[in-house]
Order: structure tokens, then sequence, then C-alpha cells
């Protein structure tokens, strides 16, 4: 099975259109102004879906679906946005948890139904949905497990963001079609064969890619002396004008690199702030100099940076038997959407969509958490997943013994 | 002892390895790029050049390359954060004698010295 990038892209409008439509439905009910900061189709290891929503408490409204594509949809609220949403929509003291709970899932109903709308729509067939269930967990577990019927441990994942304006409520749409359902979908609507991956290609790269996180994690534990796991690995597609969206407003402190070889690109190490202190001292032989981000702060994650994005890249090279060059890493200390923003333009200039490939590490026993975001160039991606050979994916090391 | 001379980009990481090595090795110079790794190894002739691979203005293969051509007998070790198998390959083409990957502990330079520099 192929998946060519023209439908995911369309796929991914579609997605996108369906989260404006349910979001201008509750702001129709409401009152409040609201928009859709992000969508993104990603493909991920089943374990991994929703492990953004952290351990907050989630409120959600399920739906299954099924005709021309078949799958789950949830929408999931804070419980903070629930009880401005239901103030909204039932003011005063006449919400009682009953009513709260009602108008929750009535609004879903109608938000959902215009998202899944839209996707019937541009199919031309019918798409069922069935009534609404109301669901209150902590974090992922908001979300349906992963669609039956299939033993493949990546699924793709439908994922809009939808923010408020001057309102603290952040709610998010999640639709987990069947695997069987969406390929075959993206097969028929394939529209050129030339710039179609074989879906296998791209599960492949994904476990590629989470074996070079787990590696820059070694690397970064070694050096700082603690036990670091690789938390996320996934790769998504979104059009270039969201690409700086996929990091927040907050500060960061990191590197970025620019990569040559097949694939181009870049890649970005990033660490919030107080990480970046964490991190730095944990490197550093002697106490710093002074307060807060100091020059031997910024130097020592510079090289952190540097010997990360080696353990990221270094396997791919290995496994695509090239190489994959990069320059030598420059530090950023910016907004997360101020570094990445001239990245995005850059890739732009040749691109309407980007992949990402985003992962994330911590520790429990060093305050901090590291994001390793790389932007290839799409076209260059397309043919390295074409050469990649899936039999030799485990190949990511080289043997420096035996070449010397 | 040997006489060393780092060629490393990173500050941080030339602190780190002259603190790995002084105590058994002279450093006879710290540089920050391939270009000034050659000059510097004209100068100095040290022993041995602990050679990073990604570094700006000249990589330390080139200048690997250039010191060996210039000197056969010079002794190199790549100290890099690259791994790659083609880059290894690169490296032993232009006459490195030997290659560690960051991050490194102590046992493994001495070890890759050793190897390279018998005392």
């Amino acid at each position: 099975m192929k998946v060519d990038v023209q439908s995911l892209g369309t796929f991914n409008e579609l997605a996108h259109e369906g989260a404006q439509e349910a979001t201008g439905s509750l702001a129709q009910m409401t009152g409040m102004e609201a928009e859709v900061e992000v969508t993104k189709i990603s493909l991920v290891d089943r374990t991994d879906v929703g492990e953004e929503l952290g351990s907050d408490q989630f409120v959600g409204v399920s739906f299954d679906f099924e005709g021309a594509l078949a799958g789950e949809t949830v929408l999931a609220f804070d419980e903070p946005s629930k009880e401005t949403i239901t103030e909204a929509l039932v003011p005063g003291d006449e919400a009682d948890e009953a009513m709260a709970r009602s108008s929750v899932e009535e609004i879903g109903n109608i938000m959902m139904s215009g998202f899944i709308d839209g996707w019937a729509d541009y199919l031309g067939a019918t798409i069922d949905h069935s009534p609404p269930t109301y669901i209150e967990r902590e974090g992922a577990d908001v979300l349906p497990a992963a669609p039956a019927g299939s033993e493949r441990d990546h699924i793709f994942v439908f994922r809009s963001q939808v923010e408020w304006v001057d309102e603290t409520i952040c709610f998010y749409i999640y639709m987990l079609p069947e695997y069987d359902s969406l390929t075959g979908l993206l097969g028929e609507h394939a529209d050129a064969e030339s710039d179609a991956i074989p879906i296998e290609k791209l599960e492949t790269f994904n476990r590629m890619t989470r074996s070079g996180t787990q590696t820059a994690a070694e690397n970064l534990g070694m050096m700082a002396g603690v036990d670091v796991e690789a938390e996320v690995t996934r790769i998504s597609f979104a059009p270039i004008e969201d690409v700086p969206k996929q990091v927040g407003t907050e500060t960061y402190v990191g590197t970025v690199v620019e990569f040559t070889g097949l694939p181009s690109g870049f890649l970005l190490v990033l660490f919030d702030e107080p990480s970046a202190i964490n991190v730095a001292e944990a490197l550093m032989p002697v106490d710093p100099d002074g307060e807060g981000l100091t020059d031997q702060h910024t130097a020592a994650i510079e090289e952190l940076g540097n010997i990360m994005t080696s353990g990221f890249v270094d396997g791919w090279a290995n496994v695509l038997q090239q190489s994959v060059e990069h320059t030598p890493p420059r530090l950023v200390h910016d907004m997360g959407r101020a570094i990445i923003d001239p990245l995005a333009a850059q890739l732009g200039q040749h691109q309407r969509h980007a992949f990402i490939i985003d992962s994330r590490m911590q520790t429990e026993s060093l305050a901090f958490e590291s994001e390793i975001l790389a932007l290839p160039n799409e076209a260059e991606l397309r043919q390295a997943l074409q050469e990649l050979q899936v039999d030799r994916a485990d190949q990511t090391e080289a043997d420096v013994e035996q070449i010397f | 002892m040997a006489d060393v001379l780092i060629a490393d980009d990173s500050e941080f990481m030339r602190n780190l390895l002259r603190e790995i090595l002084e105590e058994d090795h002279e450093i006879v110079g710290e540089v920050e790029n391939g270009v000034e790794a050659v000059e510097v190894f004209k100068e100095q002739q040290p022993d041995l050049v602990m050679m990073d691979i990604v570094m700006p203005i000249r990589d330390g293969i080139e200048a690997t390359d250039e010191i060996k051509s210039d000197n056969p007998g010079a002794h190199v070790i790549m100290c890099t954060s690259v791994g790659q198998e083609e880059k290894m390959k690169e490296a032993v083409k232009a006459g490195a004698d030997g290659y560690i990957t960051k991050p490194f502990q102590k046992p493994s330079v001495m070890e890759a010295i050793q190897d390279v520099v018998p005392s």
C-alpha cells in the first residue's frame, strides 16, 4: 500500500476544515470566538497516542463512525474548559452535574457531525456515526484504544488543536481511523504514482527515528550521568505554515543544524530554559560563574546539541548507506515559534507541506524535557524512503572496530 | 607522555578533553577549526591530534587529509559525535589512525591513544 503526498495534503485539509466546522458550531452556541490552531496527520506507535495530553483530567465525547471511512473520533476538553463551556451554555446555577454532562454531550454531537460531514461530502459517500458517549478520564485514557482489527503497531491519527480567543479553553479533536479503511482511501485517491511512499517504509522510518532518539537519549544520559528515556516519536504531516505551531510560545534554548545529503533539511534540539540550565549544570565539571543561563551553560548546550544531533541522524545515514553531513550547531535562544519560523520559510520555498519528525525525552532523576525536531526536505525524504531497504532498518550503528 | 593538539570548535569539549588528557600528556595547542589545526600542527609538530569532524571553515577530515599528506608519520584520532559508517570510511581514507565517538569517557580516550601512540 502506498500513500502519496497530495492525498495526505487533501486529507489533512479535510480534517482541518472539519475541525473548523466543529469549532464554528461551538462558537455559535457559546458566543465565544475560537480558531483551529493546527491540524496534522501523524503516524505514531499506538502506545504513544494522546501522550501530549499528559496526566490532566479530561472530559471527552466519543463516537464510532463507519461507512466510506471507519474508526473513532473524540472531542476532548480539559476540566476547566468544560466548566467554561457549561457556564456559557447553561448560565448561572442551573447547571447541575447531569445538565452539564448533557450539554457537553450535545455540543460534542453537533461539533462532531460537522467534522464527519465534510469527509462524507468529499468522498461522495455516507459516513454514519454512533450516538455520543460521554467519558471523564485522565490524559490519553480519554481516547479510545487504537482501532481494533489490526495487528499493526503504528496507526494514523488526525489531531486538531483548537484555542479560544480571550478564553483559557483548549480542546482537541482526535480522529483515529481504522488503518485499513484509511490506507484504502489514501490508495484510491493517490494521484501520482511518482510521489507515492509505501506505508511500510514510513513505518520503518518511524521505528528508525525512535532508535535515533534512543541513541540521542543515551548520549545525553552518558554525559549527564542519568538514565534518559526516549518518550515519543512521531512523523507528522502538516501544511508548511503550521510548522512553527509545532512548538509552543515559551522560550527555548538549543541548537539548530542544517543537514545535507539525502534528505537535506534542519534538525533542532530544544530545551525549555529551566531544563537547559539543569542539563548544562549536570554536564559541567564545576559550578557555573553566575545565576541563570550563563555562557558556560550555553557552551555545554551547544556541544550537547551537536552530540545529540549526530546520535539522531547517524542511524539514518548508516541504514541508507549514505553520508549525512551537517553544519556545526548554531545556538538558539528564543520563543519556540520564532526559532522555527525562518526554517519553515526556507523549506516553504520548495514545498507546500512538510513532514515533521518529532521526538521527546525526559528523565525522572533530572528535571528536564528535551525535544528533537527534524524538518526534512519533503521531496528528498520521499526519495530516501524509496531507497530505504526495510531489511537494513536495524543496521543503525557503524562498527568502528571493523573499519579502523 | 605525548604532545597533543586538540581541534574542536566546542569550548566545552576542548575543556573536557584537556581535563582528561593533561595528567598524562602535554597539551601543545587548542584550535577551533581545520585551518587552524593544520597551521598549529605545522608549528608544533605534535605527536597526536585529537580532531573533531564537524567544524566551521574547514572540517576535520579535510584537515586530517592535509596533515597526513604532508606528514605521513603524524598521528590523528578523530574525536567526533559523528557515528556514520560512510564518514568513518572517509576518515580512514584521509589517513586517520583512530576514531572515538562522543560522548566518551576517559578510559576509551586513553585506550585509543595507547593504540595509536604507544608509550
